[in-house]
């Protein structure tokens, strides 16, 4: 069976991004938020094996919303996508629960390491 | 007497040898234009003593610190005081320095703190690194290793105390943030004991991707090996056992620097073969990706190989990395007589010497920076009445600066002189047709385009100093050259500031390929804040905008702008989906339209040997993975 994946990013091109790599190496997308409130809601509701979440969101940011999955679900494994000069914000999601992060512009291949690593640990 | 006791003479008997070196060193300056030779060796001599006493105390006390800068200090006496070398300008300034960071260490003690700081060990490598050029020619480079530094470990916890060192490949993206999952992965297998770097550090600008940590756990090496790796982007694991702290607590350096000496001309051979070995890494993972069932053994093996590449290409670019001082130093005492010559009184400090950049950089930053210097000594500095009557202090302030931004390194000359006369040089453009006449105010930039224009002078008289219409215009072609860019800042009355920005290496750099008209280029990744989808433009007082979160940024369509065409066709992606590339230079964005995202890799920088007249905005070519060469965006000239 196939692993799960939930995909959180305010931007369609950044979902369609990450859906596709995703996709091609075998992962089932089960659902895809566009805030951090709708990321919370739809990890309680699909308990996917992995999110990954983009940091600077409308209406909650990522961050906030690790912090949330992480109360729900203590194991949650969260794959945090930053841009390039978010340092900062990248230490606070790991400080807040997140496994791992890959930076963008997204390579395939980095992005596949990194999904591969936080469902491994 | 107790231990107490100990540290409290060590502080006070330390001290006044400090005072007593500073007096020698004082009076050795100040009587070097008329040396008596039997009252030099005094001095030399009181500095050696003071020094050597130093040296003694802080072995017994095991202040490493200040042990190692004193032993260095002592060693570059030696000669001096033996008359084998006579006391030049440069080696008193490096005296002044050396005092300063021996006092620095011996206060720290009180606050527990007896290690080298980065700084004092750039010293002690530095003065290591002087010593051997003097004597054996310019071509040899010292390279130093880090004094090995034995953690405090108590014993108290279950399992054994082991030492993880760790480096992330060169390419990892965020480095501090990548060792703390490695930390992270570690914590749970035993309990932590210590990190050097300092945890807080990680988040520097500076940190390289190389720590050590030190693990009390019962696991296996290979367990402790592989926990490690399962972080990712990890280079390379050695676990090996902590050793035991010495009596004293105090953690203690084991061994002095260990130099080797190395003809310059092989690390240049040497980052040549790592870049043409970079340049067939990628040739190999592209052939993978192309293949439609790769071998799983020869994936593996290719990815093995990558890395290794990549941990030798970052220890080859750091073998070549040297501290600015070794540029920076001549300067105090140039800046001194030409202030002389001028009859100005300057204070010239220096901040950041402890920066490194690759040697082929420094080489080429010399000239650039004495330029500003002379500049500002000359043009910028009123005469101390003028400075007076406009309530500043007498003497004027000079500052050479030096610090890291991202993958690039800063140089700022900063004076607090008369600043530029905006009217003067507008007046003086008009005569020679630079500007037109309606043009009548003049921002940062668009006046360092005129001071930059080659022949351009505002100066009253050819001096012997500068002022012959070459001096900005010199800099920032050098600057542009090494692929770096230059910055002005200028307020009437208050001062000047001239930012030079250089990338750390002009060897290889990370770049974002795109595709443009058909063609491809490589935006250097330093500039690159993010890339986002092109949804349109708007147009705001005649230019072209796109609103990124809220915030305006102007666009530049790339191809119309390399075509010079302003109805250049817009080539678009099979798709129809174009992309803009946000880049920032000096603080300020721009977005960048390209047809299409190809990649983002390190490429090997060739210089660009542009045919004078040809458009500026390239700063150099690459050769690409499937052998077909692309230019590189010269980010600032286009933006």
């Amino acid at each position: 069976m196939s692993r799960t994946v939930l995909i959180c990013d305010d931007a369609i091109f950044m979902r369609t991004m990450v859906g596709d790599i995703l996709t091609q190496a075998g992962f089932e997308i089960i659902g895809e938020a566009e805030t951090g409130v709708q990321a919370v809601e739809r990890y309680q509701q699909l308990r996917p094996d992995l999110v990954t979440m983009d940091i600077v969101m409308p209406d909650m940011g990522g961050i906030d919303a690790v912090r949330e999955i992480t109360k729900l679900d203590p194991g949650a494994k969260i794959l945090m996508c930053s841009a390039m000069g978010q340092q900062a914000l990248v230490v606070e999601a790991i400080q807040a629960g997140a496994k791992d992060f890959v930076v963008k512009p997204f390579q395939p291949s980095r992005v596949l390491e990194a999904v591969n690593r936080v469902l491994a640990a | 007497m107790d231990a107490a006791r100990y540290a409290t003479l060590f502080l006070s008997e330390s001290r006044e040898h400090l005072t007593e070196v500073d007096d020698a060193l004082l009076a050795l300056e100040r009587d070097a234009a008329h040396a008596n030779a039997a009252a030099t060796g005094a001095h030399i001599a009181t500095v050696f003593r003071g020094v050597h006493t130093i040296k003694g105390m802080a072995a017994a006390m095991s202040y490493a610190a200040v042990e190692q800068l004193s032993h260095a200090l002592e060693s570059r006496c030696e000669p001096l005081r033996s008359a084998e070398e006579a006391l030049s300008g440069d080696v008193l300034a490096l005296l002044f320095d050396g005092t300063d960071l021996l006092r620095a260490a011996v206060d720290a003690v009180p606050r527990g703190h007896t290690e080298l700081t980065s700084s004092m060990r750039a010293f002690v490598q530095r003065l290591g690194s002087v010593a051997a050029v003097d004597d054996a020619g310019a071509n040899v480079h010292a390279i130093a290793d880090t004094p090995e530094v034995i953690p405090d470990v108590p014993s108290d916890a279950v399992g054994t105390a082991r030492q993880v060192d760790v480096r992330l490949t060169a390419d990892c993206p965020l480095k501090g943030v990548r060792a703390m999952i490695v930390l992270a992965k570690l914590s749970a297998l035993g309990t932590l004991r210590g990190a050097e770097p300092a945890q807080e550090r990680w988040q520097d600008d500076l940190f390289d991707g190389a720590f050590r940590l030190t693990l009390q756990s019962s696991a296996s090496d290979d367990e402790i090996t592989a926990a490690a790796q399962s972080a990712g982007d990890v280079a390379r694991v050695a676990v090996t056992l902590a050793r035991p702290t010495p009596a004293q607590g105090s953690a203690r350096v084991t061994d002095a620097p260990r130099t080797v000496r190395l003809d310059a001309r092989r690390l240049d051979t040497l980052l040549d073969l790592v870049g043409e070995l970079v340049i067939t890494r990628d040739r190999l993972l592209r052939a993978i990706e192309q293949s439609d069932h790769p071998d799983r053994a020869v994936v593996r093996a290719a990815a093995d190989a990558a890395r290794l590449v990549a941990t030798l290409q970052d220890e080859v670019l750091q073998a070549r990395m040297l501290p600015v001082a070794q540029v920076f130093d001549r300067f105090p005492r140039l800046v001194r007589d030409i202030a002389r010559d001028l009859g100005k009184d300057v204070r010239f400090t220096m901040e950041g010497r402890e920066i490194e950049l690759d040697r082929s950089l420094l080489d080429a930053i010399g000239d650039p920076i004495m330029h500003l210097l002379r500049n500002a000594l000359d043009h910028g500095f009123e005469d101390a009445d003028t400075r007076r009557a406009a309530g500043k202090p007498a003497s004027g302030e000079l500052i050479l600066r030096a610090a890291r931004d991202r993958a690039t390194v800063v140089i700022q000359v900063q004076d607090d002189g008369r600043g530029i006369d905006r009217d003067v040089v507008l007046r003086r453009a008009h005569e020679q047709g630079l500007v037109q006449e309606q043009i009548t105010t003049l921002a940062d930039d668009a006046l360092l385009q005129l001071v930059a224009h080659p022949g351009f002078s505002t100066a009253r008289s050819v001096t012997s100093i500068s002022g012959r219409g070459v001096g900005v215009d010199v800099v920032n072609t050098r600057v542009r050259a090494l692929g770096g860019q230059i910055d002005l800042e200028t307020i009437t009355g208050e001062g000047t500031v001239f930012t030079m920005r250089l990338p750390l290496t002009l060897a290889i750099m990370r770049a974002l390929l795109v595709q443009v008209g058909g063609d491809t280029y490589a935006i250097p990744a330093a500039h690159v804040m993010e890339v986002l989808e092109f949804h349109g433009a708007s147009r705001s007082t005649g230019a072209l905008t796109i609103t990124v979160r809220d915030e305006t940024v102007p666009l530049v369509a790339l191809q119309q702008r390399f075509e010079d065409d302003p109805l250049a066709p817009a080539v678009a992606n099979p798709d129809g989906v174009r992309h803009v590339a946000i880049v920032e230079v000096a603080g300020r964005r721009t977005a960048l339209l390209v047809d299409a995202l190809l990649a983002q890799q390190d490429i090997v920088v060739k210089p660009l040997d542009a045919v004078r007249g040809a458009r500026p905005w390239f700063s150099g070519a690459t050769v690409l993975g499937d052998g077909s060469p692309a230019l590189i965006v010269d980010v600032s000239s286009v933006a």
